[in-house]
């Protein structure tokens, strides 16, 4: 049998979407409540799609998943495993020990201080040590850490460039604490800056298990359904890493809702480069398209009061949703927002016969709200004579103010100057004022918009990266370039995906400023396909 | 000895202690000062936190209360910013600095000096002092960033930034003794952060109580904190940061400040390769009038820091006067190294202290030293003839 048949899930804070699609086909969607396991939410959109679509599960050749489990536990310090933490870069570094600047409960439930050490060791800039590695001192900790913790995290100064202490660190607590421990090098996790880099490793570690579990739950629910197919999780540059690795590298899971909603919008529209608008109920997220891929973003991210530098899709977001109320004097529009009416709209929005004026009002009596999405079970309006009664005035007003929020935040998400395409999508995508959008060259509602991002999940792509320091004055530049493209397509392939069918996405060479020398860092992203 | 022993030896009894509020203020109004450069002060800010947490009392005094003949020095770090996040220092760096320079200089250092506003150098004075148990003196080099060693008012003045002592996080240390050639200081001071692996650690100008009141800029680091006070209370309170900011420095120094643009950033012109840009981040930026400043344009030169502004062609701010842009909302200061097309913020402009305008001064840090071929106004005088 031709196992051609899709199936992606993208859970978000209210809702579950689920879709399954054959090709190009879009066979079923469905929006469900999201559950406080997040696990059980997605299995009743998975009953619901297999039951509406009417698919023979063993038809179904990819199951794959966005999801909120990883940043949950984190947020909510739940099930966290103990992390053994070694950092090697003594005698420096020293100033600011790991767990610096951690909100006190999440230390603890990760086993807090008691855990970590600073270890001789570590790399300099140009390859030499810093000091050399103290071996010995890492068996006496794994010692200490014997049962004691579940996953241990490693980062070394300058590991990202010069990774051989780090791996050594690991080969010691192998032997120590046998094959079993959950390692994660930070090498692997993200780029220069030690304190954001070990963050993130660190939280990587301490979500290991949660990740486990989660998938083990799912693999027996497609199991018990007949499905025979590979599982996959949404990553957060949008594209899916295979099950098993998401098991070692769960942090790449956090901003996977948006950056699959990116990736369902450029699968839906065909447009591979401008603004993604993701509109909800209180709050819209706007993405920028490059190549297909949500541009990453430059700051650091901050999960759980943590400040990381793990790479995330660039997103601006504003306090404008469906839901958010507008506040008017006369026809004169005095504030939009922040408040939003949130889940109440269909009760206290005046569309519904309550007294607050909203985003969501404003558009039903513009006339943008006129054909109802089967999705919904509720009308978007129920009490039109309310929306008759406002003024003309007022509702250009709000119009215009609505439009201006959005032309700001979609200008300050661009590089250059140049109008680009708008890409309005998710559950309050109709609420959105379409014309006269300036710093836009179009504004366009994809169809299956409300499924964005889980549409996004049935792509089967697979994302990855690598990077490398050249030194140009003793190496090639274009074979120290394809030196990290081979890197970057094993990575690939580590991931899940086909390793010949991997493609170049960009590669990028950044010198080193206040260096002497013509010391470079090369990153080369690649995708991939997850089938020959 | 306790820090509160230094106090009760030369008779302070009106200090500010350093709490984690103070030195959060404290960093975000020298980052506004900073005019643009400085860097990340995160590294600085972590470490003053950690000293704080460990209970180690952090304490400000006046500089007229400190007597003529004790002797302090300022410290810092010096070299590539990269390395800085990747490495940070060592807990004893600063620390053995300073007491080499004591040693090798044969006098007791009892108090520390802050040298600049805004990055890791404008907060890691406060977490030496509160480590050693001495005060730090409300004062410093010159109540903005600059990025080479000399370019301080203690040398617009006539002192001297060596002898200076640099480690590293071994332990390696090179004394710096150049005299009168403070240029070379700076120099050798470079060259020695390479060989240690991209940056420095320093304890420089050593100077006593008498010649920090005659040379600093005083009550810089009340300014600072004075100046993030009023940011992040605009914020509380939803009013216009900039605005509080030149009300605040009018109400407490009696200084003049002028916001004399609002727009957004249209273009960014980065100089690339060592040649050009002497491993500065250096190049110009474009902006984009909004509201009462729409159809006007606003060019700005950095290197590290802001340099020179000009609006529709006509020059309006020269170094070593303060050019800030910073955003509308938050008040944050808007960074020549992490600025990206679109940011969207006012221009406020701010007088350098009288110190910093010395001859000497105008000819280590004044338009010629950056290579223009105008010649020093003041920002105020420029500001009154255009009529801004």
């Amino acid at each position: 049998m031709k196992k051609e048949v899709r199936i992606g899930f993208d859970v978000g804070g209210t809702f579950t979407d689920g879709v399954i699609v054959k090709g190009k086909d879009i066979l079923s969607k469905t929006k469900t409540l999201t559950t406080e396991d997040v696990t059980s939410g997605i299995i009743n959109a998975l009953d619901d799609l297999l039951t509406a679509s009417k698919v023979d599960p063993l038809e179904v050749g990819m199951v794959s998943f966005g999801t909120t489990h990883t940043t949950n536990a984190i947020i909510e310090r739940k099930n966290l495993n103990k992390v053994g933490i070694f950092r090697i870069g003594a005698p420096a570094t020293t100033a600011i020990p790991p767990l610096t600047g951690w909100p006190n409960d999440l230390k603890e439930a990760i086993g807090g201080n008691e855990n970590v050490f600073i270890i001789n060791g570590g790399s300099e800039y140009d390859g030499r040590d810093i000091v050399p590695l103290d071996t010995e001192a890492v068996q006496n900790a794994c010692k200490e850490l014997e049962g004691k913790v579940d996953s241990v995290a490693i980062t070394g100064v300058f590991s990202p460039m010069i990774p051989d202490h780090e791996n050594r660190v690991a080969e010691i607590v192998k032997e120590v604490l046998g094959d079993d421990i959950h390692i994660t090098l930070s090498q692997n996790i993200s780029t220069i800056s030690l304190l954001e880099r070990e963050n993130s490793t660190i939280l990587n570690a301490s979500v290991i298990s949660v990740m486990q579990r989660s998938i083990n739950a799912l693999k027996d629910a497609t199991k018990k359904r007949g499905i025979e197919a590979s599982l996959y999780v949404v990553q957060n540059d949008g594209s899916v890493m295979s099950s098993d690795y998401a098991v070692d590298y769960p942090i790449f899971t956090v901003a996977s809702g948006p950056a699959a909603s990116v990736r369902g919008a450029v699968y839906l529209s065909g447009i591979t480069d401008g603004v993604v608008v993701d509109v909800g109920g209180t709050s819209t997220d706007v993405g920028y398209i490059v190549d297909g891929f949500p541009r990453e973003s430059a700051i650091t991210v901050t999960i759980g009061g943590v400040k990381t530098n793990i790479r995330c899709p660039d997103l601006l977001s504003i306090a404008l949703g469906g839901g958010t109320i507008i506040k008017n004097s006369g026809d004169k529009v005095v504030g939009i927002g922040p408040e939003s009416t949130g889940y109440n709209l269909v009760h206290l929005g005046k569309s519904f016969g309550g007294p607050i004026l909203t985003v969501h009002d404003v558009a039903v009596a513009r006339g943008g709200l006129n054909k109802n999405l089967d999705i919904f079970t509720n009308n978007f309006v129920t009490h039109p004579e309310k929306i008759k009664e406002l003024s003309n005035d007022l509702v250009m007003n709000a119009t215009k103010n609505i439009t201006e929020m959005l032309e700001v935040t979609i200008d300050q998400m661009k590089t250059t100057p140049e109008d680009i395409p708008a890409l309005i999508v998710g559950g309050g995508a109709t609420t959105m004022p379409k014309e006269n959008v300036s710093g836009t060259t179009e504004v366009i509602n994809p169809d299956h918009f409300e499924v964005c991002g889980a549409i996004g999940a049935t792509i089967a792509e697979i994302g990855a990266q690598a990077e490398a320091v050249a030194d140009l004055e003793v190496e090639d530049r274009e074979q120290a370039i394809n030196e990290v493209i081979e890197m970057a397509k094993n990575n690939l392939e580590i991931a899940g995906g086909v390793k010949d069918t991997a493609e170049v996405i960009d590669i990028e060479e950044i010198p080193f400023a206040y260096m002497p020398g013509k010391r470079q860092k090369i990153r080369v992203r690649v995708k991939g396909k997850v089938f020959n | 000895m306790s820090v509160y022993e230094v106090l009760e030896k030369w008779g302070i009894k009106n200090y500010r202690i350093i709490d984690e509020q103070a030195i959060e203020e404290i960093t975000l109004g020298a980052s506004i000062l900073a005019t643009g450069g400085g860097g990340d002060p995160e590294i600085g800010l972590l470490w003053t936190l950690g000293t704080i947490e460990k209970g180690k009392d952090i304490v400000l005094i006046n500089p007229e209360d400190v007597p003529d003949d004790v002797m302090g020095a300022s410290v810092g770090c010096l070299g590539a910013p990269i390395v800085l996040t990747e490495k940070p220092p060592s807990h004893n760096v600063l620390e053995k600095a300073f007491k080499e320079l004591s040693r090798y200089l044969g006098e007791n250092l009892e108090v520390v000096i802050p040298f600049e506003c805004g990055g890791v150098n404008s907060t890691v004075a406060y977490a030496i002092a509160g480590e050693l148990g001495i005060p730090v003196i409300d004062v410093d080099g010159m109540n903005r960033a600059f990025p080479e060693l000399h370019q301080t008012s203690w040398v617009a003045n006539g002192s001297h930034a060596s002898p200076a002592v640099s480690v590293d996080d071994r332990g390696n240390m090179t004394i710096i003794d150049t005299k009168e050639d403070n240029l070379r200081a700076e120099n050798i001071a470079r060259n020695a952060a390479m060989a240690y692996g991209g940056i420095s650690w320093k304890a420089s100008y050593p100077l006593t109580g008498r010649e920090v009141k005659e040379k600093s800029i005083l009550y810089s680091q009340s300014i600072a904190w004075e100046i993030g006070k009023a940011v992040s209370e605009a914020r509380q309170n939803h009013r216009n940061p900039i605005d509080e900011i030149i009300k605040k420095l009018k109400e407490t120094r009696g200084v003049e400040s002028f916001k004399v643009f609002n727009g957004k950033i249209v273009d960014i012109n980065r100089d690339f390769g060592g040649e050009a840009t002497k491993g500065f981040s250096s190049g110009k930026i474009q902006m984009e009038g909004m509201g009462e400043y729409k159809n006007q344009i606003a060019e700005i030169d950095f290197q590290n820091e802001w340099l020179r502004l000009k609006i529709d062609g006509e020059t309006l701010s020269l170094p070593p006067d303060l050019i800030t842009i910073l955003d509308n909302e938050t008040g944050e200061p808007i960074r020549t190294d992490i600025m990206k097309y679109g940011y969207r913020g006012s221009i406020l402009l701010i007088p350098a202290q009288e110190r910093m305008r010395t001859e000497k001064g105008l000819e280590i840090f004044g338009p010629s030293y950056f290579g223009y071929e105008e010649s020093y106004e003041p920002v105020e005088d420029i500001v009154a003839k255009k009529g801004r």
